[in-house]
């Protein structure tokens, strides 16, 4: 059973074939680092997002590595070069059996 | 002589506004870094967009006794619920309430639901939802005669110091708003963004935790969640800021 | 006098004794770019590194880091890393671009645990290494919450 939250996408509808157009992608997830203590001086549980990657028609457009270090609820601006209409996909993975997947398409003209 | 008359009338019209006393009140937005600030203007880059989220979830969800949502009364809340944020506290049949007060109320009451715990996440949901529903435009604070009373208690608890550090609110945010504590520039303390998504909290949080971190600020006991004193202030603090633009749900460091 | 100044120093000494700190050190953020590019050479420049000097919440800090390249598949920028020196883990994020990347420019929002140096490295298509380096001031609100 994997968990998962609510992804906010922001790419243009459509682009020009050869256009670099750019994406923006924001995922609600509080990132525990693992380093903050109760009151109580207990430890509080590492709980971040792992990996993020975008795949536009199945071809790796970016991949990030996430580290605690990451601020909460994950923000991206990327890039990506327009060369076929099709969708794109945007795949985030982290502890606990965390994932969340959102499609978009895009239409190149 | 008549002629020399109407200039000297036209000087002084022409004159005055020079001399009218202009508005000195800022909000602590005009202190953040520009990163910051874009984060609050950009709906797409604020963390307070998943509150937002999660409340117009809420705002259609009729899991409750009575199987009604507050879309069932309330309808759509970007119309419904346009500028209501901009007059709370405010009297309802009889008592002060609070944003988060009166969503209570409508859960309690028409809901038939238990009532939701400050700070919760369902609670910040929905008065993130609404008081996004005002952002521009102006706090109109409650003019009521009868919380004139309430008002000046607020008013008296703003000016009364209190604390192991003997400090009141008006001392930092009246006499010393532009001078540093510790490195950061002392706020005018206007309650023109919340619930705000505070970077030190790493959440968002209601007006009523921001005053719970001053009183504990100045090392003094803190008022209950949903105690009048809070709502109190809470008024004193929207009438003293009445006019200003409504910034919800803006981003703080 | 003499023995009083000497036990003033020792008192001196241990209260400045150094704790167990929970933040990496320079050199531990040294070898985390060591695991990276291991024996091959590190180039100084060329990667555009926005972190603001002054930073009024380390809790998200916005970044963005560009390296200007054709991004072609003869010639790109493979991967871009980001380590902090006194995070209390080195490592902050690695973005990994293509050339259906078209640009090699992300930005993000990190965590900074305190004022100190932020390193940016770059990793091409021929695997050559550059990396630029921000120091930024990080402060802390004024007053602390008991919740």
């Amino acid at each position: 059973m994997s968990r998962s939250s609510r992804a906010v996408i922001t790419l243009p509808k459509t682009a020009k074939r050869g256009e670099v157009f750019e994406i923006r992608a924001i995922v609600q997830h509080e990132m525990e680092s693992g380093f903050r203590h109760t009151e109580q001086g207990v430890r509080v549980a590492r709980d971040i997002i792992r990996e993020f990657v975008c795949t536009y028609n199945g071809k790796e457009v970016f991949r990030s590595e996430l580290h605690p270090g990451i601020g909460s609820n994950p923000l991206f601006i990327f890039y990506a070069k327009a060369e076929q209409s099709g969708s794109l996909e945007f795949k985030w993975t982290g502890d606990d059996n965390y994932l969340t997947i959102v499609k978009h398409t895009i239409t190149v003209l | 002589m008549r002629l020399l008359g109407q200039l000297a009338l036209l000087g002084l019209l022409l004159a005055a506004p020079i001399f009218s006393y202009a508005d000195s009140r800022i909000s602590a937005y005009t202190l953040m870094s520009p990163s910051n600030q874009a984060m609050q203007n950009d709906m797409n880059l604020n963390p307070a967009m998943f509150w937002i989220m999660d409340g117009e979830a809420l705002w259609a969800d009729r899991n409750n006794p009575s199987n009604k949502a507050c879309v069932d009364c309330h309808r759509d809340a970007k119309q419904s619920m346009k500028g209501v944020s901009a007059t709370f506290p405010k009297r309802v049949q009889g008592k002060l309430l609070n944003l988060e007060g009166q969503i209570n109320q409508c859960r309690t009451m028409r809901q038939q639901l238990p009532a939701l715990a400050y700070e919760s996440k369902p609670l910040l949901a929905l008065s993130t939802l609404i008081a996004y529903q005002s952002r521009g435009l102006p706090i109109a604070a409650s003019r009521d005669p009868a919380l004139e009373s309430e008002l000046q208690k607020g008013k008296l608890l703003y000016f009364q110091r209190m604390g192991q550090l003997n400090l009141s609110c008006a001392q930092c945010h009246d006499e010393r708003a532009g001078l540093k504590l510790a490195g950061s520039v002392i706020p005018q303390a206007h309650p023109t963004g919340y619930p705000i998504y505070r970077l030190e909290w790493q959440n968002v949080g209601s007006l009523q935790r921001r005053l719970r971190n001053c009183m504990s600020g100045v090392r003094a006991e803190q008022y209950a969640y949903g105690s009048l004193e809070l709502s109190q202030i809470e008024l004193y603090l929207m009438q003293r800021a009445n006019g200003m633009r409504i910034e919800s749900p803006a981003v703080r460091p | 006098m003499n023995q009083r100044r000497i036990f003033i120093t020792s008192l001196t000494a241990l209260s400045l004794s150094p704790w167990q700190s929970a933040s990496a050190t320079p050199s531990e953020a040294m070898q985390a770019m060591q695991r990276i590019v291991g024996n091959r050479p590190v180039n100084t420049g060329r990667i555009y590194f926005d972190l603001p000097p002054l930073v009024e919440n380390g809790n998200l800090v916005a970044i963005k880091i560009a390296v200007q390249s054709p991004m072609t598949q003869n010639d790109y920028v493979k991967a871009i890393h980001v380590i902090a020196e006194a995070n209390p883990l080195p490592n902050v994020v690695s973005c990994y671009f293509t050339p259906l990347s078209g640009k090699a420019e992300v930005s993000t929002r990190i965590r900074l645990a305190d004022s100190q140096k932020v390193w940016a490295l770059a990793q091409m298509s021929d695997d050559s290494f550059w990396r630029t380096s921000v120091d930024t001031v990080v402060t802390l609100s004024a007053c602390t919450e008991m919740i």
